[in-house]
Order: C-alpha cells, then sequence, then structure tokens
C-alpha cells in the first residue's frame, strides 16, 4: 500500500509543474516558484511581528539614553528578576505537562467511539470559550470557590475538613498552577482534538485482532503516533503559561513572583518605570522560548519517524 | 509616500495664502512641543497649529470668557484614567458637559499613571490623545521632563499650596488622602483599629491591599503607612516589608487585589486603600455594610497632580477643565467623593464647604497628624519596595 | 460509553462548572445588606447597558475579521509548506511562538512605536489595528490547529488526485484540502474568536473601547453586575461559537474524504 502511494507521488510531482507551466521542462524553476507562494505570509509577520518585536527587543539592549548597554541584561541574574523566571518556567511546565495529559484524556474521552457526538461539540466549543477565559473574571470565579470565604471552601470547612488549616492557600503558586488548568485545558483539547482524528480507527480494530490489549495499543501504536502533535501541544501550552499574565496579576495582586507581572510592573505601573528593563525581561522570556523549541526540534523529529 | 509629499506641498501653499511664513509657522510649531504631523490631513493639522498658537498659559478673568468660547469651539474633552467612583469624578464627569456643553470621552478608566503618560506618546497627533492627565507626583515629574505637558497657571493657582504645585505651572497638586482600614461590618464583628490590630488571628484570610506595592500608588502608600505603625518612618519603609511579610505568612494577608467586586462579596472583608475609596464604598454596596477609620498609629497621606498634554487635541477645553476642577465648585465635587482638595484649607477659610459635606467626613482630628512624603523619599521607598517584596512577601 | 469516558469527562464537567457556579451565585444576589437571595436586577442591569450591546459588537466583527484574514494568510501558507517546503515548517513554527514570547503588554507599544504615522483609518480605527494585531495573536493557535489537521491528512495524494483529475490549484485548494483539514480550521476560528473575545491588553493601551474593555471596566467598578457579565459574556461567545460550528458543518458537509479520518 505504501509503495503504491510512493509510485503516485513520484510520478505527479513530476507531473503537476508541467501542468501548471508546461513551458518549463527542468525541475529547476519549481524552488524559486514554490517560495514566492509564501511572500503574502513573510511580508505579513515582517510587518506587523518583526517590526514591533525588533524595536521591544532591540530595546533591551539600550538604557534610558538610547545607548547600548548590556546592563539590563546583566540585571536578569539576580533577585528577584532570577526568582521570576525560576516561577514562571515552573508553573508553565507543570500547567503544560499536567495540562497535556489530562487534556488528552478528557479529548480522547469525548472523541472516541461510544461517546454521543454532541458531548464532543459540547466540549470543542466550551474549550474555545474556556482557552481564553481569563484575567480578573477568571481570578474571582475562583476566589468566590476555592477562597477562603469561597463556596467550595465553606462547604468542606461545614463538612468537618478546614483546607486554610491542612495549608492550602489559593494565592500561591499552586493556587496560580490550578487556575491555569481552566485555559491550558481547554487549549490542549482544542488542539489535540484534530490529532485524535488522526488515529484511525481501523488501527485499533487491528491491533485487539492481533490480540493486543487498550494499553499495549496505546504503548506500540496510540502514543508514538500522536507524539509529534503532543510535543507541539506542550509547547503550546508552555508558550501560553509563560506569557500569561492578568490571570496571575490579578489573583495574587502581583505576590506570586513570575515575569509578565515584572514587565506590566515596569512597564505601565503606576509606581516603577524603566522600560528598558522590561524590555530586556521580555527578551530574556524570547530566549527561554527559543531553547525549548530548540529541545522540541530534535523531539519531533524522532517522534515523526511514526507518523507515516 | 507621495501621498504625504502631495499634502506637505498642499499644507505650504494654504499657509501662504493666510499669510503666515514658513519661519513664524516652525517657530510655533516648536514652541507647542512639535506634535504636529503632516502626515495627517492637511486642514486639520492647520486647524490644530492654529488652534494651539491661540491657547493661554496664565487665565485672567477677562480672558476667561474668550477661553469658554473657545473651548465650546472644540466641543469635545477627552479624560483618560477617571474612575467614576474615584474622589467622586462621576459627578464632575456628568457636571461639566452639562455645564458647558463639552461632550467628555473617558478613556481606560482604570487606568495607571504609566499609562497615562504612554497615551500621551503613542497617540500625539491622533484626535483620541487624552487632553488633560490625573497622575502620581512621580509621573507628573517625569511627563514634565519628557516635555509632556503644557505649563498653565489657573484663576486660582495662588491659593493651591506651594508644596502641591509646579511653580512653571506644569502639574498642580488636585486632591489627597490617607491611608484607611475599610472593613464589612458583617463579616467583621470586632473590627480593627489600627494597623498593629490587623495582626490579629481573628483576621486571618481576611485582610487585602488595593493592588500590588509594585505596580499601585495606593499600595505602596499602604506599605509606608504600616511602616510608620512599626517603628519606620517615611523614609525607612522597610518595618512595612518586614510586617507585611509576617501577616502573608500568618495568612492575615491575602494577596488578592481589591475589586469591586470582591468588597461587595465579601471576598475581602478588609481592605486597605485611601480613604475616600473607602468611603465610596460605604454608599456603593450596601450589601457589604462597609465602614472604614484612619488608623491613629500611622496617618500617612499622598496625593495626586493635574497636567494639561502638551499636544492635545483640544487645548483650550483641557484649559476650561482645568478651570472647572479648580473653581470652588469643582473642588467641592472631589470633597464629596471623601478626597480633600488642594485648595482645601482656603474654602474653609472662606467658609464656602456646606456644612452637610464636612459632616460626612471623618474627624478633622485625625486628619491633622497625617505626613507625606517628599519625591526623593517616595523614591526610595519604590526601590526598596521593588527589590525587597518579591522575595519578602511574594513567592 | 466506556467507563473510564465517563470519568474523565465527569471530572472535567466538576472542575469547570463549579467556578462558574460561584460566579452565578454571586450574580444573583442582591445589593442590599443581609439581603436572601436572589435577583435578576444584574442581569437587567447588563443588558439594558447600551455599551454592552455596542461593544459586543465591535468585537464580534473584529474577530470575523481575524478570523477571515488569518485563513486567507496561513491556510494557502501552511498548505504549501507541507506539500513543498517542508523545510521550511520549523521555521514557521518557530515564528509561531515569538507572539506568545513577546508578552502583549510588550508588543502593543512597540506596534504603536512603528505604525504611530500611518492614516488615521489605519491606526485610528479598531478594524485596521486591531485586526492587524489580533491576526498575528490568533497566529500561534491557527498554526498549530492547521498544522495538525495537515498532518493527520495525506496532503500529497489528494492534491495529486485532484490535480490528475484536471483540478487547478485554487479549485485543489477550496475543494478538496479545506474540507479535510474543516475539524482543525473551525478549532483554530474558535480559538481566534476567543482570543478576539478575550483581549485586553493591546485593546487597552491603544484606545479602543471593546468588549474586554468593557467588561473589565466593569469588574472594577460595578460588583454585582460584574458577575452576571461576566456569565454573559461566556454564553455569548459559546453562542457565537456553537454557530460558527453549525456554519462550518453545513459547508463542507460531503468534501472528499480520501486520507482516514474519523
Amino acid at each position: 500500500m505504501a509503495d503504491e502511494s510512493r509510485f503516485v507521488t513520484l510520478a505527479s510531482n513530476a507531473a503537476a509543474p508541467q501542468a501548471l507551466r508546461p513551458d518549463v521542462t527542468s525541475g529547476r524553476r519549481r524552488l524559486p516558484l514554490a517560495w514566492l507562494a509564501t511572500v503574502p505570509f513573510f511580508a505579513y509577520t515582517i510587518a506587523f511581528l518583526f517590526l514591533p518585536a525588533g524595536s521591544v527587543l532591540i530595546g533591551a539592549f539600550q538604557d534610558n539614553e538610547n545607548k547600548a548597554t548590556f546592563a539590563n541584561i546583566r540585571l536578569l541574574f539576580h533577585h528577584p528578576y532570577i526568582d521570576a523566571y525560576r516561577t514562571s518556567i515552573e508553573i508553565s511546565l507543570v500547567t503544560a505537562v499536567l495540562g497535556a495529559v489530562f487534556g488528552l484524556l478528557i479529548a480522547y474521552a469525548a472523541i472516541r467511539d461510544g461517546t454521543p457526538k454532541f458531548i464532543r461539540s459540547g466540549l470543542t466549543t466550551f474549550a474555545g470559550v474556556a482557552a481564553n477565559f481569563g484575567g480578573i473574571p477568571l481570578a474571582f470565579a475562583w476566589i468566590a470557590t476555592l477562597g477562603p470565604l469561597g463556596v467550595v471552601t465553606t462547604w468542606l470547612r461545614r463538612a468537618g475538613w478546614d483546607p486554610t488549616e491542612h495549608g492550602f492557600q489559593l494565592f500561591s503558586k499552586t493556587g496560580v498552577e490550578l487556575v491555569y488548568m481552566y485555559f491550558q485545558l481547554p487549549l490542549m483539547i482544542l488542539v489535540i482534538a484534530p490529532a485524535i482524528d488522526g488515529l484511525r480507527k481501523e488501527w485499533r480494530e487491528a491491533a485487539s485482532n492481533l490480540g493486543a490489549k487498550q494499553w499495549q495499543f496505546w504503548r506500540y501504536v496510540g502514543i508514538p503516533v500522536l507524539m509529534p502533535s503532543l510535543l507541539g501541544a506542550v509547547i503550546l501550552l508552555f508558550g501560553n503559561a509563560f506569557a500569561a499574565y492578568a490571570t496571575a496579576y490579578s489573583l495574587t495582586s502581583g505576590t506570586v513572583n513570575i515575569v509578565p507581572v515584572l514587565i506590566g510592573a515596569y512597564y505601565t505601573g503606576n509606581v516603577l518605570d524603566n522600560p528598558h528593563l522590561a524590555q530586556a525581561l521580555a527578551f530574556g522570556m524570547f530566549v527561554v522560548l527559543a531553547v525549548m523549541m530548540l529541545l522540541y526540534i530534535p523531539l519531533q523529529r524522532r517522534a515523526a519517524r511514526w507518523a507515516k | 509616500m507621495e501621498d504625504y509629499e502631495a499634502q506637505e506641498v498642499e499644507f505650504w501653499a494654504k499657509l501662504e495664502e493666510e499669510g503666515m511664513s514658513r519661519s513664524s509657522m516652525l517657530r510655533r510649531s516648536v514652541a507647542a512641543a512639535a506634535g504636529l504631523t503632516v502626515l495627517g490631513s492637511a486642514s486639520t493639522a492647520l486647524g490644530m497649529s492654529k488652534m494651539r498658537a491661540a491657547a493661554p498659559t496664565h487665565m485672567t478673568q477677562d480672558a476667561f470668557k474668550q477661553l469658554v468660547v473657545d473651548a465650546k469651539k472644540e466641543g469635545h474633552l477627552n479624560t483618560i484614567a477617571l474612575p467614576p467612583d474615584w474622589a467622586n469624578y462621576a459627578e464632575a464627569l456628568h457636571d461639566f458637559p452639562r455645564k458647558y456643553g463639552i461632550g467628555i470621552t473617558n478613556d481606560n478608566p482604570d487606568g495607571s499613571s504609566a499609562q497615562e503618560n504612554q497615551a500621551i506618546v503613542s497617540l500625539k497627533g491622533d484626535k483620541r490623545a487624552p487632553d488633560a492627565v490625573d497622575v502620581g507626583v512621580s509621573f507628573a515629574i517625569s511627563g514634565t521632563n519628557q516635555g509632556l505637558y503644557a505649563p498653565y497657571f489657573n484663576l486660582n493657582y495662588k491659593t493651591i499650596p506651594r508644596a502641591l504645585k509646579n511653580t512653571h505651572g506644569y502639574w498642580m497638586g488636585d486632591y489627597w488622602g490617607a491611608v484607611s482600614i475599610g472593613y464589612n461590618k458583617s463579616l467583621v464583628p470586632n473590627p480593627p483599629k489600627t494597623f498593629k490590630d490587623l495582626m490579629k488571628p481573628e483576621y486571618k484570610g481576611k485582610v487585602a491591599i488595593n493592588g500590588s506595592p509594585l505596580t499601585s500608588n495606593s499600595a505602596i502608600a499602604v506599605v509606608i503607612a504600616t511602616a510608620i505603625a512599626n517603628g519606620g518612618s517615611v523614609s525607612d519603609v522597610g518595618p512595612g516589608i518586614d510586617f507585611w511579610a509576617e501577616m502573608k505568612k500568618n495568612g492575615n494577608y491575602i494577596p488578592v487585589g481589591t475589586t469591586s467586586q470582591t468588597v461587595a462579596s465579601g471576598q475581602t472583608p478588609i481592605s486597605l486603600d485611601w480613604d475616600y475609596n473607602n468611603y465610596a464604598y460605604v454608599t456603593e454596596f450596601p450589601a457589604a455594610s462597609w465602614g472604614f477609620t484612619i488608623p491613629s498609629d500611622g496617618v500617612y497621606g499622598g496625593y495626586y497632580a493635574q497636567a494639561i498634554n502638551a499636544t492635545a487635541p483640544h487645548p483650550n477645553a483641557a484649559r476650561l477643565w482645568e478651570e472647572f476642577l479648580y473653581s470652588d465648585q469643582g473642588q467641592i465635587i472631589w470633597l464629596k467623593g471623601g478626597a480633600h482638595p488642594a485648595r482645601f484649607a482656603d474654602l474653609v477659610a472662606r467658609k464656602v464647604i456646606p456644612a452637610a459635606v464636612l459632616a460626612k467626613l471623618p474627624s478633622a482630628a485625625i486628619y491633622n497628624k497625617v505626613k507625606f512624603a517628599s519625591l526623593a523619599q517616595q523614591t526610595a521607598a519604590k526601590n526598596l519596595i521593588a527589590q525587597q517584596w518579591p522575595t519578602k512577601v511574594g513567592s | 460509553m466506556a467507563p473510564s469516558a465517563y470519568l474523565w469527562l465527569g471530572l472535567a464537567a466538576i472542575y469547570f462548572i463549579l467556578p462558574l457556579y460561584a460566579t452565578l451565585a454571586f450574580s444573583l444576589k442582591k445589593n442590599v445588606a443581609g439581603a436572601p437571595c436572589c435577583t435578576l436586577a444584574n442581569y437587567s442591569w447588563v443588558i439594558h447597558n447600551s455599551d454592552f450591546w455596542h461593544t459586543i459588537k465591535v468585537s464580534f466583527v473584529l474577530a470575523i475579521e481575524t478570523i477571515v484574514i488569518s485563513l486567507i494568510l496561513f491556510v494557502p501558507t501552511i498548505y504549501w509548506v507541507h506539500l513543498k517546503l517542508p523545510r521550511l515548517r520549523p521555521v514557521i513554527a518557530f515564528l509561531a511562538l515569538i507572539p506568545f514570547v513577546v508578552p502583549p503588554i510588550v508588543m502593543v507599544v512597540g506596534l504603536l512605536r512603528v505604525f504611530q504615522g500611518t492614516p488615521h483609518w489605519f491606526y485610528g480605527e479598531p478594524w485596521g489595528f486591531l485586526a492587524a494585531a489580533y491576526v498575528i495573536l490568533a497566529f500561534p493557535y491557527m498554526f498549530f490547529s492547521l498544522d495538525a489537521g495537515f498532518r493527520a491528512i495525506d496532503v500529497h495524494t489528494l492534491t495529486e488526485a485532484s490535480q490528475s483529475l484536471g483540478a487547478s490549484w485554487p479549485t485543489t485548494l477550496v475543494k478538496v484540502i479545506l474540507p479535510n483539514i474543516r475539524a482543525a480550521a473551525l478549532a483554530g476560528s474558535f480559538l481566534a474568536l476567543a482570543i478576539v473575545m478575550g483581549e485586553f491588553t493591546i485593546a487597552n493601551l491603544a484606545a479602543f473601547h471593546t468588549f474586554p474593555i468593557f467588561l473589565q471596566y466593569v469588574n472594577e467598578s460595578a460588583g454585582f453586575p460584574a458577575g452576571a457579565l461576566t456569565l454573559l459574556s461566556f454564553m455569548i461567545t459559546w453562542a457565537a461559537m456553537g454557530s460558527l460550528l453549525l456554519v462550518g458543518r453545513r459547508r463542507g458537509g460531503r468534501g472528499a474524504m480520501i486520507a482516514g479520518t474519523r
């Protein structure tokens, strides 16, 4: 089956450009023409992404008199900035991994055979809304639920188990992680659903015909096939949590020390005013994410071996 | 690009018609802190330059009538970062249009002082730019240094205390308040009377501040006030930071920023904030049975400042707005919101404040003890908090 | 339905619904000391507020504009990359992370500075400046959704089959490829819609009046109606997505499904 399709691919790869440009016989023209089609995309991203982002990232290396300096970058390695990075990375990793795992389980539960179709549409549309439910409304919703005087806290207290006595504190790193899951899980569900669609029913049937148990299917077929998308999703969730600002700020009034909150403080707060330090902090975020991406590429290439 | 060149040619041609020479035009533009964007339409650029050349710096009783006429011609006012329930701005934003027929667009009501200065820069030349701003003093000073403001001496300039204004007219203090403890009477049957009281175990999980000291002027004021109450002073904020670190460890301090929702719902039963904010909550949220007190162990005050955008799209309306705010009527509007206006001493001396308004304010005795911090002390406090707060109080 | 499905869906339901319930309970309270439940006055306040309707309209139109521009820009590009330029894919994936990395609060200052001199119809109107910024914000989500979708189908076979039947590139793209990545495109569109309905920082600093600005303002100033508004906005965005789903279903119902999908 695979060989045949490869034949067809080779044959039509030669045929297609012929159909497009009958005057061109050799394959030499194909490459520049192909790149041309991506021009609109690159033009747009240069205008609206690179130029603004560039002007800001360059500012990271300037001081208030616009002279070049590394001072801001060096400052990043001191307290409290380095602590902010540590906390940010920790929160982002935790919510990315947990979000990916539980998101996958929930998405699969909704998409698999046997689950009514309306559950999938309901979950997908709900996930779309919840993925961007954040900031003050989300923070307030959780304060009203698990805050010291929240609904669930009061229920638990009445049932005899006071969470605050046992060290639970919503306004902490753990609390932030718990609240972040509210938009991490939906994001995962939305991103992984098309990939789960790609897990063909025939494979499950073939596997069970060959005597494989549930977990064996997942270990040898399911997870490897999904792995590239899973890794991409983890990176996406990491970045999402890493840059999230409004929710953590509203929830902890800026006492959980994470990078976006610091950037906000230095950029537009009423008090501190050092835009170049804020730009340096943003540059640091860029570095962290670049590192993540560099880890992702070889991992993804290994995983993609299983894809086709 | 050719469009702009064509417009520029057209612009200078129009100037020739008006009989203005290019050099005199340039001189006036520079004086008005060059915001003239020739890239906009030529006619508005021309119109704006004519208006800017006419906006006055010193106001006199005779020129006032002309100011009203010019302002009405501009027809609109852009304000920024004025929450309606902050120092009773709702009444000012309501009365000014009715008095002068000039509509107000109030942008970004919950913005910070930094965002206000930022808006002046990023919206320069756009008709949405703010005409006047109400900012924290350190931002008023940095805005002046950046050339963002136009100097203006309003009619009542002389009765504003010297310590509350910039002598070159770039900004003036508008109102001040003292740090207070607000509380929900039904959830806190035994309300705290001093800052030291807040440490009591009965207030566990109940004490909040209106914002984070890293971004909010009022939160910094709270830290300074608690520093005074714990053996520090306006120049030594350390004890305040340590106080909140311990409050956080005990679980008394919940680091959520107070909002109207948290006050109304009772999620923040105790909130430390400016007196005029807590004062507003009393009538705004009957469901919260709100009350407030100014603790005697740390009476610390802070004020905000008014300034006019040097490149305001409606410069005369901006000046009329300042006249309104500093008139007796405007000052009493702030007082009705629980904030002490800059000309308070003058108003009291002339006995123009209605007795009913004075009766609703906390006793004058406590306000006599108020301490203010100089700009240098505020900056030192700011820097110490920036260094120590994230590690000592944050996680 | 499998028992594990019950378990996970049940847990998800509890986790997601509890905070919404708490907000609902709050939104039904009266602004009177010690009053027992319940009142619809807060909802009435929201519905009778003209700013509410005005800003929802603005945000919704912005969202549709963002989705349309994003699809027109990204679908052909990602299709082309999967088909002809697979080496470009990691480059674009890296680019897709940049909007994450530069947080909106810093991005908007850059945008404002770069585009300050542009004419008013772009710089001063949400349909120009904001839409352009939102397309970039939606880019990562669009990319990863579409990328997963394209990966799940056999792009080469589909294209060759379509071309061997004589279809031109546009026909192939619209009639063959698009229906097969419908789920992915819809997922990306949902996210773009939600982003626009929830984005606050850029609109705030660029002085536009969108729905999230109104939401934030009510949250900071109005107390009880804020809870009502939160839930209403949740419901409205959910309904908007439902309608997107219906439109998507009706349109591509009988798309060619050569490669495996469920």
